[in-house]
């Protein structure tokens, strides 16, 4: 599925968020967005998934603006697993999950026996089988990030929104979740705070500042010293290892 | 793993039957207790009359007998049941619409607003046009008015929020408090006054097939539309911006679900005055045993509040010799340490960060 954002502008108060920004992922691409802390990473996705609406500005998934489609239908294309999961109540994690079933289902329509095995799957995806019975409140912050993207991987939609999904992981999770995403065969815009992470695993970069876009491009074109230093103020160096993989050093 | 979750689903399958039955045992049994002597026999020989119109039982289809089982206990242990069930429920439902544990069915104010209703109806004679149970019916008025204007303040300059509905609540129930204050201080009428405490405590002496026939439908309507809305109501207790990534739009259904809630305890105000805790501890009784997952708490606490109130009411009739204990009073002397042992054990928070 393709999304497209078309010069989204979002104000606080006299504070202007977003600039006017435009991004566009191609079908089944992993888009990565990255910029420093407030410069409006979450704020774009937020408008992507529905939660803010923009100033000004439209989105577009496969070509259809997202205020012409219900919420039902628009969480029938895309997933989010976004980055504050603190929830006040006590579910078991199988229940966290099922939720994902919820865009599909109807009114008065139970959850049946399918429901509960494409629940189990994408509990074994995260591998997070083991603690289905478990009360969610109990995990670790790792442990219930991994349960919100099993619970968007049984959404079953043709687009991930990832808000930054490595935190809290350690990095042997971090390369797993990647990695599952990776392996999807889905849309997929991510917010990304690690620089490796996000060249490691980007078909393309958008990098955001102070709410305008600075950049786009594969990993290679857009993460040069010379950006880097321009966006974050600090001295990096690329080098590329014997596997040709490229990794970013900071002086 | 697949194995624990038959254990978990026969467990409550198994639960939910004993209810069922405890229900019908409790229906049963309370229609026995009360002041006047009456054998078993008596008993349910009037019920089987009325019920079955069976011939030889036919002695029992008038007098004295008749008139306490059939007109003054069943329609009461009738109205226990249906109340028991709508706070139950309603408070399970407040819970979920605005996110937090310590709500109760009058959380929105729906409590003082009834009880300014029934201020006015007393010491004023407000509605005394309105015949037989005026106090109620203003009551009733007064609940509706008062959760509506805080529905309607809470989605004012932009969409409601949990946390602006508790403090409209808050507010528009310190302000009705304060009226009904302000007019008991004014007339100065001393029995008028008792008759107002009384009513804020409670009561299901006024019980009449009347009010059965007022209260027991609406119950059954509102509970069984909530059963089918579990899954949003899973999906309110995630909050607004999930929910909206699951496919659901709380804004709307929260103020259907208001609405809804606030009508059944309106009525149950009608017909018996406030009574509280039953809508706060039942909900979180029901969450220790079985979750949080509403496709289980709403038919769970419906049937434990239901037997909880008709018990409730059984003890106010025995307790005191030849008097009757305000319903509303029990149940706060039984559900505060039932609350307060809630509060204290570790392993339950509704969740949340412990």
């Amino acid at each position: 599925m393709r999304i497209t954002t078309e010069d989204i502008r979002v104000g606080f108060h006299t504070r202007q968020i977003l600039k006017g920004i435009s991004v566009d992922s191609g079908n089944k691409e992993l888009v990565g967005i990255i910029g420093p802390n407030g410069s409006g990473k979450s704020t774009l996705l937020k408008c992507i998934y529905r939660v803010l609406k923009a100033d000004s500005g439209a989105v577009y998934l496969d070509g259809d603006e997202l205020y012409s489609m219900n919420a039902k239908s628009s969480a029938k294309k895309m997933a989010v697993v976004a980055q504050h999961n603190y929830y006040n109540f006590d579910f078991s994690v199988r229940e966290v999950v099922l939720m994902g079933r919820a865009p599909h289902k109807k009114a008065l329509e139970r959850d049946n026996a399918k429901d509960y095995q494409i629940v189990e799957e994408a509990l074994q995806r995260v591998q997070m089988e083991q603690f289905a019975d478990r009360s969610f409140s109990t995990l670790s912050g790792g442990e219930q990030q991994r349960v919100i993207l099993a619970r968007a991987l049984a959404q079953q939609t043709p687009a991930l929104i990832l808000d930054e999904p490595t935190n809290h992981l350690d990095i042997t999770h971090q390369i797993m979740l990647m990695e599952l995403v990776k392996t999807l065969d889905v849309t997929v815009i991510s917010a990304i705070h690690d620089l490796n992470i996000a060249a490691a695993y980007c078909d393309r970069i958008y990098i955001l500042k102070d709410g305008v876009l600075e950049a786009c491009g594969t990993p290679a074109e857009v993460l040069t010293p010379e950006m880097i230093k321009k966006i974050y103020k600090v001295d990096a160096e690329v080098a590329y290892d014997s596997l040709g993989k490229m990794h970013i050093l900071f002086l | 793993m697949k194995k624990e979750k038959v254990v978990r689903t026969s467990m409550y399958a198994a639960v939910l039957i004993f209810l069922i039955l405890f229900l019908v045992f409790s229906v049963l049994a309370a229609v026995t207790f009360g002041n006047a002597d009456l054998s078993l026999k008596d008993v349910y020989s009037v019920i089987l009359y009325k019920l079955f119109h069976i011939k030889s039982l036919a002695a029992y289809g008038e007098g004295a007998i008749h008139d306490v089982v059939w007109l003054i206990r069943l329609p009461r242990v009738l109205l226990a049941l249906a109340i028991g069930m709508a706070l139950s429920v309603c408070g399970v439902v407040m819970q979920a619409i605005v996110q937090n544990p310590l709500a109760d069915p009058y959380v929105l104010g729906i409590s003082s607003g009834a009880s300014l209703g029934a201020t006015l109806a007393i010491m004023l004679g407000i509605g005394s046009f309105l015949g037989g149970n005026s106090v109620g019916i203003c009551a009733f008025m007064g609940a509706m008015l008062t959760s509506f204007a805080v529905i309607a303040i809470a989605n004012m300059g932009g969409k409601a929020t949990s946390a602006k509905l508790i403090l409209a609540g808050m507010a528009i129930s310190a302000v009705c408090s304060a009226f009904s204050n302000f007019v008991i201080y004014i007339t100065n009428d001393k029995n008028a006054a008792t008759e107002v405490m009384k009513w804020n405590m409670g009561s299901l002496a006024g019980a009449s097939w009347a009010r059965v026939s007022a209260m027991m439908p609406v119950t059954l309507v509102c509970v069984l539309l909530f059963l089918t809305q579990y899954r949003s109501l899973n999906l309110m207790l995630l909050g607004d911006e999930v929910s909206i990534t699951l496919g659901t739009d709380l804004h709307r259904l929260r103020t259907v679900y208001l609405v809804v809630a606030s009508v059944m305890i309106g009525f149950a105000v009608y017909c018996a005055g406030v009574i509280g805790f039953v809508g706060l501890v039942i909900p979180h009784v029901v969450r220790i045993l079985f979750g949080t997952d509403h496709s289980r708490l709403i038919p769970l606490g419906a049937l434990l509040g239901a037997s909880f109130l008709i018990w409730c009411d059984v003890a106010c009739r025995v307790i005191l010799k030849n008097s009757e204990m305000p319903l509303g009073v029990l149940v706060s002397i039984i559900g505060a340490p039932c609350f307060i042992y809630l509060l204290v054990k570790k392993s339950y928070g509704f969740g949340g960060r412990k």
